[in-house]
């Protein structure tokens, strides 16, 4: 090693210091979390940081008080179906926006784009009275289907095919394909770095979804994951240790695709940003 | 904080019409065949939205009108008595105040705290670049009730921060974070830059892997410092995501419910209170008048409209 | 012209879906997903909501295996949701006029009763023609789910309140818990310093914001925020005067610790930071989690306002009620209720001693199990004691902006313990509650 790469090497060292110590603050909270679920109840509350030996036993009472493998079944199942009808549903959308362009398909998305800009508590009567006139109320469909078209996913897709050469699709013309297929067969294979980003942030927003699922899903044998957390807290006695346990096993799946999908994830959001 | 990605469109919304696609006046069959595709393809989206977002808003702008308790409703008299009755509400104007202090002081600092850690990971020498981003967009994934429960207890007054600050003699006695109103704000921005400061910091990353490496290179033979490359050229072509974040943020911001609502439950004395809490403890926590949190509702819309709509503006006077 | 298009469309869709709603609930006035569900396929089932697994959940099971005895076919399905799910569920169904996706029974919180009853009264069935005998409950507790003599709840946990003590650290300062009984809160903060100079404990904690304690002092000289005729009362108002000065005294004196949530409540009782608690009933389940304390606690009566009409040693924090909704098999429900909760002593021996669940339901008290002694209260037979508590616990008139009151009220404490004059917080909070009901 040469003096001179010692001294780049110097360089970097407030560098590397200060993205550990950023590290360290994002992470710490979810190290608690981790731990907790190992300490009792007394222990959490003091703020313990280091690994205990209560595993099991919070483990046993999560169990015994709550039906923790149906709340995943059913968190899962939401969050599967509406992270991929919403990538199927917004991004023909999206392509639809780009790719047959016109003033007046610009003119809707900006309506489009008004309908996030409403508090949720406010929609929520109605959507619930329209959802029980058509006899959803406990099913999938309730959750899934107010979470399928979102004003965001079709921008993003509508921005993405902006980057999807036009040429493509004219050859595809030429030889004789339908514009279905055109999408299915040229676009969607392209485009999966953004599929990719777009299912992580459908999928987290879809599995952490708490208060319309809460409202609309009456009968509790249907509870998701956050509303497993939410009763728990609901007793006059909190047992800390299993709360932690079932924070930590809610959070795992959203992790887990975080971490297969994040390199697509950065790459897909270079295809929007075009 | 559930929104958009790609408002960045709606800066160069002039670039798109530029293009020679737009609908010519006299149609070919073809074309005309393939703009109704278009039509079809977007079909599905639009009436899902318009079914399951812009029905429920229909209604609640006509709820807006009426009022009266529970299921005693009737329209106000006059209509829009619901609208000037929020200018005496001393609560409403407060969690305004507070969710305005939230945006003037938050959305700044994360966005520019992601910038700076976008810039630092994007550097193509950088080692263990998949643990940083990792560890740094991971409280995203950690749902709110989740993350509100674990903020609650870190800063319990005899929680981990407490003992730490004291274990540094930082601090003489406990701090009641959550119990006065100075620092329960302060809390509440803690948390939201903590969860959101790695998601916008992706968005960045996407950004700044699209800008060409040459640009930066050429600035570096014109001598330009790192600070002033970073400013004349790389802020620059991040604009489009520059404003798609800031936007997202404020929609987020004026939006915001779970952090007031799970963590300090707009406490001490309402002064964390934010706009959207307070309207679902009118609706569902005190005497339900669903007729005055609609027209909340409706404020908190035209609120977000006006910021996007200036952010637009000012965001776009340069291309 | 084109933006009309555009917005033409939008107004097709919206038409659309209105065509749809409209079909859809013209063509089957009730149809529903979970309709069958939750009003019991069988006519034998009955569809539950409760909040706590540990406590009113498991008396309703218990409560369910008391009236299989008689009915063998007879099961229960029962929910686990939070009260504020609970409240959340009750709200949106009323509002969107879908009775029919309510439970049968439901768990109603007593200070939420009226205000729920009032504003939807399609929401409860009465219980005038159920059977149940109202005056077997203390009249102040029945008194929350009656609405203009009309009872809609069956009252089971009655939250009232109780004084429990750290005997040990008493005596390191020289006391007995007999010290503490029947005394003024002025005594009590007198023998509070004392405590705190000898030992170092604080008697009482409590969470900053939060009013329980005021509304305690309150309830206890049968005082409340509004008037009979439903105005807000909270300006001049001797007894809430009498409790914020008592409260602010204590909490300057360091005899009351302020804690910022509940967990850290319980923490500070569960790992011994103070001497004593001033709670409902209910309190004992989470004080009995601290096994290494069993024997060092006591129960006594409350401390009384010094110089208030009607003042007492008795109140009440929290409580729930069994209502049966509007939705409800009726006969079956109303039917169980009375076999169980307003009828069954086994009911009330067995849910005692398992959940510390007190009843309310009087001729329960004769039961021997309640004069029981309990280890872990030094041998007290504390029930029993609760129980004669209970029956003189002054009524409290929680009224339909009880909610709000009770905000207004912690906002202004808050206030005044940052250092607002009294009569400015109090005046704004009394405004704020006005405009809430304007």
């Amino acid at each position: 090693m040469t003096s001179a790469q010692v001294f780049r090497g110097l360089r970097e060292v407030p560098k590397y210091a200060f993205l550990t110590i950023v590290a360290a603050v994002s992470i710490g909270p979810l190290y608690f979390m981790a731990v907790s679920a190992t300490n009792t109840s007394n222990d959490v509350l003091a703020s313990r940081m280091l690994p205990g030996s209560s595993l099991i036993q919070n483990w046993q009472t999560l169990l015994g008080q709550q039906d923790v493998y149906a709340a995943m079944y059913h968190s899962t199942v939401n969050a599967v179906a509406t992270t991929v009808l919403a990538l199927v549903v917004s991004s023909i959308a999206g392509y639809g926006f780009e790719v047959y362009h016109s003033r007046n398909k610009d003119r809707l998305m900006w309506v489009l784009m008004l309908a996030m800009m409403i508090p949720f508590a406010a929609t929520m009567i109605p959507l619930f009275r329209l959802f029980a006139n058509f006899g959803l109320i406990n099913s999938v469909w309730a959750v899934v289907l107010p979470a399928i078209a979102t004003p965001l996913l079709i921008l993003m897709f509508r921005q993405s095919a902006r980057s999807f050469p036009h040429e493509i699709i004219e050859a595809a013309r030429m030889d004789g394909l339908g514009e279905l297929s055109i999408f299915f067969r040229m676009f969607v294979p392209t485009m999966r770095p953004t599929y990719a980003a777009a299912a992580v942030i459908t999928f987290m927003a879809a599995w952490n979804n708490f208060l319309w699922p809460k409202v609309i899903l009456v009968n509790a044998d249907y509870q998701t994951m956050p509303m497993l957390i939410s009763n728990f807290t609901g007793g006059y006695v909190i047992d800390y240790g299993a709360l932690m346990l079932a924070v930590l096993i809610a959070s795992l799946p959203t992790i887990v695709i975080f971490f297969v999908l994040q390199r697509s994830f950065v790459a897909g959001f270079t295809g929007v940003v075009k | 904080m559930t929104t958009p990605a790609a408002l960045t469109e709606l800066g160069d919304t002039k670039k798109s019409m530029k293009r020679p696609k737009g609908p010519s006046p006299k149609l070919s069959p073809a074309a005309r065949r393939r703009s109704l595709t278009g039509w079809a393809f977007l079909l599905p989206a639009a009436a899902l939205i318009g079914i399951m977002m812009f029905w429920p808003m229909f209604q609640a702008l006509i709820l807006s009108f009426k009022t009266g308790r529970g299921t005693n409703l009737a329209f106000a008299d006059p209509l829009w008595f619901n609208y000037t009755r929020m200018l005496h509400d001393e609560v409403f104007i407060q969690t305004i105040k507070t969710t305005m202090l939230y945006l003037v002081i938050q959305v700044p600092i994360m966005l520019i705290s992601a910038l700076v850690l976008a810039n630092i990971l994007n550097n193509p020498r950088l080692r263990f670049k998949g643990f940083w981003r990792t560890a740094i967009f991971l409280p995203a994934a950690i749902s709110l009730v989740s993350y509100s429960l674990v903020f609650r207890t870190i800063f319990a007054t005899d929680g981990l921060v407490n003992d730490w600050l004291l274990a540094l003699h930082l601090i003489d006695g406990p701090v009641n974070w959550l119990g006065q109103p100075g620092t329960a704000r302060m809390v509440i921005i803690l948390g939201l830059l903590w969860r959101w400061t790695g998601y916008n910091m992706i968005f960045y990353l996407a950004g700044l892997q699209n800008i060409d490496p040459t640009t930066i290179e050429a600035a570096k033979i014109d001598g330009a410092g790192p600070l002033r490359t970073f400013f004349s050229v790389t802020i620059p072509q991040l604009k489009p995501m520059i404003l798609l974040t800031v936007i997202m943020s404020i929609n987020g911001t004026l939006q915001m419910f779970d952090e007031s609502f799970n963590l300090t439950q707009g406490g001490p004395a309402n002064t964390s209170m934010t706009m959207s809490h307070y309207l679902y403890k009118v609706s569902f926590q005190n005497n339900p008048n669903f007729g005055y949190g609609a027209a909340l509702s409706y404020v908190i819309l035209i609120m977000v409209a006006i910021l996007a709509a200036i952010q637009m503006k000012v965001g776009d006077k340069r291309d | 012209m084109k933006i009309l298009r555009a917005g033409a469309a939008v107004a097709a869709t919206a038409a659309f879906t209105l065509g749809l709603a409209a079909c859809s609930s013209g063509g089957s006035g009730d149809a529903t997903g979970g309709s069958s569900e939750s009003s019991g396929s069988g006519g034998n089932t009955l569809t539950v909501w409760a909040w706590d697994p540990t406590f009113n959940i498991y008396a309703m099971q218990e409560a369910e295996k008391v009236y299989q005895q008689d009915h063998p076919d007879f099961k229960l399905d029962i929910q686990e949701m939070t009260w504020d799910d609970i409240q959340t569920k009750m709200t949106t169904i009323a509002q969107a006029q879908q009775y029919d996706q309510l439970p049968d029974i439901f768990l109603v919180q007593n200070n939420a009763f009226q205000k729920n009853a009032i504003n939807y009264p399609d929401l409860f069935a009465p219980l005038t023609d159920s059977g149940i005998d109202f005056t077997e409950f203390p009249a102040g507790v029945a008194a929350y789910s009656t609405i203009d003599g009309v009872n809609y709840g069956v009252p089971f946990d009655s939250g009232t309140a109780v004084n429990a003590m750290r005997t040990d650290i008493l005596s390191q300062a020289g006391y007995t818990i007999d010290d503490f009984t029947d005394v003024s809160w002025d005594d009590y903060i007198t023998m509070g310093k004392d405590i705190l100079d000898k030992t170092g404990y604080p008697l009482l904690s409590g969470q900053a914001g939060s009013s329980d304690m005021i509304m305690m002092m309150l309830q206890s000289a049968g005082a409340s925020l509004f008037d009979d005729q439903g105005n807000p009362t909270i300006v001049d108002n001797a007894a809430l005067e009498a409790s914020i000065n008592v409260y602010s005294e204590m909490v300057k004196d360091g005899i009351f610790t302020e804690v910022n949530s509940w967990d850290e409540y319980i923490n500070s009782l569960v790992n011994g930071n103070v001497a004593s608690t001033i709670n409902g009933i209910w309190i004992s389940g989470s004080l009995q989690s601290a096994t290494d304390q069993s024997g060092d606690w006591a129960v006594t009566d409350l401390p009384a306002l010094s110089g208030i009409d009607g003042a007492t040693h008795y109140s009440a924090n929290g409580g729930s009620s069994w209502a049966i909704s509007s939705n409800a098999d009726y006969a079956l429900a109303s039917d169980f209720l009375k076999s169980t909760f307003a009828g069954s002593t086994d009911l009330y021996d067995t849910i005692l001693p398992g959940a510390g669940a007190v009843a309310n339901w009087l001729p329960a008290g004769d039961s021997t199990v309640y004069s029981q002694p309990v280890d872990f209260f030094g041998g007290q037979a504390i029930y029993a004691d609760v129980l004669k508590f209970a029956a003189q616990v002054p009524s409290n008139n929680t009224g339909v902006y009880y909610y709000e009151a009770r905000d207004a009220v912690s906002a202004a404490i808050t206030k005044i313990m940052g250092g607002e004059d009294m009569q400015t917080a109090l005046q704004e909070a009394q405004d704020t509650v006005e405009f809430a009901m304007s």
